[in-house]
């Protein structure tokens, strides 16, 4: 957008030195310059084997195991065609990925349709979770978009179903208001439908909080989790010990900003922003994946994966700081950038074209 | 130039402005303030001039505007406007530093006193204190507040203050610096009752510390609930004015605005406690997502210095962007090319 508009961004960086401070330049020169593989530990090389797979950790108290990594729903629609989706799931699942994300309105049920038929044949080897788009709105409207879910991804059971983009300040209300979507995930639940129920949000602990406040049988709640949210609106300060405390499992995601914010402006590699959200006491860790290079990068990391040390984690933490700190690269809390389609219509907001941010 | 109209006929007090006390300062402005911004969106110079001189002729003493309003047009227009009236009211304008440093700022305001004729400004305002961050770097060494006290004690700018249209909480922590303010500007309507509310969370410790409280947005920025049918303007205006607030700056870009306004403000009886009540609960149903407040929730109100400082995405449409894009000495620095700073 800046660059659009005649204005340039590296003008406006040099303006800016003395703005922010030397020490926010420093660390951007010295996260450009740092070498791509030198995370110091050597652990992670001698395991990093092409065979090694994917660790399993526990979903909360659930009983059941999940890949480390899951992949995102979303990119998954963003892949060339079928035929490269089909691909990418396929050695995905080789390697010992099974958590599969989605959702109801990505690429208008694309998505869907799409990790339906890569999964043909090999429902059984995955979990597989999509996500409601309510809004606000009630039971009946959530139970329509299951069946529709059930069908385009040709199971005739989830293994979890998320209320989607819990975003806004009055969400929790309307979730648990009489005939909301709380409702629908028991429901659903006891239909035998779904196996576990959660819910999503990108924007503002304190709406995961309020959530969390109404003591309803979440199995899984997913957040932002990221080098830069450890110091700003911070999801893993404030939800993450209350969902660990509570046992119910914990999904990471946006681990490189959303849309690789965190390494195009040179924040961290990618390994150093996956590994440290991997790194959390998470269940899994949803990563975006729209092409097989994107996969075997991610495997790389995952495949044997070592956590980071605390100290490791400190000093990455330390060193975005300042970025963090007025929460340009997490777009999703602090913009309309990241909202969908279908929550703002309900919620009376204009729509991405009007208002992209 | 326009010459002023007659003098109007003496004001009896039932149908003047109320003029109301400037927080702890003996130095009264009037209940209605005139906003910068939509000045600069007049058909012309002399339409500008002619909504400032029946404003101040309407009892309006307080004038609000920004350096970066319509990249300097809105303070141009104004200090046309104010030529000869200047002791009769009560100018402030804004500074856009967003954490930049203050050096910055003292070049801003010698281009707002060129641009508003003036050897003083009544009042300066650290404009949009909208990220989380921005009361760090507003007190950084070096930094705005160092220059806004300097102003101050050249004589200058005879009292600091802030604005902000985001988070009470930003709000708060501007407060916890400890830097003398005068005035807080902020978001104070029917909605905001309800959602991130700056009304409970930061008016009542204004009123605590003698901060003279400047409202904004009465209508919501851009009247998005009297669209919508939810209040009338009238009941927004009378509602942000009935407020324990020194003034509530309202956007008039057209005469017929104004003197809509000037209707509502002269003689102004606020509203009971009953009656406010009343429109509190009209706005409770769709307060609770912001939809009516996109200043709070989105980045649509957050002007470019403030984008660009913080290096958040432009808004192409917006009215300083498109100007920025049209003009001459666009040289990628939206504001600050040496040429401009001249103007």
């Amino acid at each position: 957008m800046a660059e659009e508009s005649g204005i340039s961004r590296r003008d406006f960086v040099r303006t800016a030195a003395g703005t922010m401070g030397a020490a926010s330049v420093h660390a951007l020169a010295s996260a450009e310059a740092r070498p791509r593989h030198a995370t110091g530990s050597g652990s992670r090389a001698e395991s990093a084997t092409s065979s090694a797979p994917v660790p399993m950790r526990e979903l909360g108290k659930t009983g059941e195991k999940v890949s480390a990594i899951g992949v995102g729903g979303f990119h998954l629609g963003s892949t060339k065609d079928q035929n490269e989706a089909n691909e990418l799931v396929s050695r995905a699942l080789d390697a010992g990925v099974t958590f599969f994300d989605n959702c109801w309105d990505y690429h208008d049920g694309q998505s869907e349709l799409i990790l339906g038929n890569a999964l043909k044949g090999k429902r059984e080897k995955a979990f597989v979770m999509t996500k409601v788009c309510t809004h606000g709105r009630g039971k009946d409207v959530a139970m329509e978009q299951l069946e529709e879910s059930l069908r385009r991804l040709q199971t005739d059971h989830l293994d979890l179903w998320q209320i989607h983009e819990v975003i806004h300040y009055n969400d929790p209300d309307l979730i648990f208001a009489s005939g909301g979507a709380a409702e629908a995930l028991l429901a659903a639940k006891q239909q035998g439908k779904v196996r576990f129920i959660g819910f999503t949000g990108h924007k503002d602990p304190a709406i995961h909080l309020k959530m969390l406040s109404h003591d309803f049988p979440f199995d899984t709640v997913q957040m932002p989790l990221n080098c830069l949210d450890a110091t700003f609106r911070s999801f893993e300060t404030h939800v993450l010990p209350e969902a660990t405390r509570r046992g119910i499992a914990v999904l990471g995601m946006k681990s490189l900003g959303g849309s690789g914010e965190l390494i195009r402006h040179g924040v961290v590699t990618p390994e150093e922003g996956l590994r440290y959200a991997m790194s959390l006491p998470v269940a899994t860790t949803i990563s975006g994946m729209d092409s097989l290079a994107v996969l075997e990068q991610n495997l790389q990391i995952a495949r044997g994966f070592t956590p980071m040390t605390a100290a490791e984690m400190a000093k990455l933490r330390e060193r975005s700081r300042e970025l963090a700190a007025d929460g340009r690269f997490e777009l999703f809390k602090t913009t309309k950038k990241y909202d969908g389609k279908v929550g703002r219509e309900q919620h009376g907001y204009p729509t991405a074209e009007e208002l992209p941010v | 130039m326009n010459p002023r109209p007659a003098s109007p006929v003496p004001q009896s007090s039932s149908s003047a402005i109320p003029l109301r006390k400037f927080g702890s300062h003996d130095v009264h402005i009037s209940a209605l303030g005139l906003g910068g911004h939509h000045l600069g969106d007049a058909t012309d110079q002399s339409e500008a001039e002619r909504i400032v001189h029946a404003a101040i002729d309407g009892g309006v003493t307080f004038f609000d505007n920004c350096w970066e309003y319509h990249r300097g047009r809105s303070e141009a227009w104004m200090g046309a406007g104010l030529k000869g009236y200047r002791d009769k009211v009560f100018v402030m304008t804004k500074v856009c530093t967003h954490g930049r440093e203050g050096a910055l700022a003292t070049q801003m305001l010698e281009q707002s006193l060129r641009r508003l004729q003036t050897d003083h400004l009544d009042l300066w305002q650290a404009h949009g204190m909208c990220f989380e961050n921005d009361p760090d770097l507003f007190m950084r060494p070096g930094g705005a507040a160092e220059a806004m006290l300097k102003a101050k004690k050249d004589g200058k700018v005879r009292f600091l203050g802030f604005t902000g249209h985001k988070a009470p909480e930003i709000h708060l922590k501007m407060l916890a610096t400890g830097f003398p303010f005068d005035a807080v500007q902020m978001p104070l309507n029917a909605f905001d009752a309800h959602f991130h509310s700056f009304e409970q969370q930061v008016l009542p410790e204004l009123q605590k510390r003698g901060i003279a409280p400047l409202g904004m947005k009465p209508i919501n920025g851009h009247g998005d609930p009297v669209i919508k049918g939810v209040l009338t303007a009238e009941e927004l205006l009378r509602y942000a004015m009935s407020l324990p607030v020194a003034t509530t700056i309202t956007g008039m870009e057209k005469m017929g605005v104004l003197q809509q306004n000037l209707k509502i403000a002269q003689g102004f009886q606020p509203y009971t406690a009953d009656q406010m009540n009343a429109i509190r609960e009209r706005s409770k149903q769709t307060a609770g997502d912001g939809r009516f407040e996109l200043y709070k929730v989105s980045l649509k109100f957050d002007n470019p210095e403030a984008r660009l400082a913080h290096e958040f995405p432009l808004d192409r449409k917006s009215v300083e962007v498109e100007e920025m894009v049209k003009s001459p000495v666009n040289n990628g620095h939206p504001y600050l090319d040496k040429s401009e700073l001249a103007l």
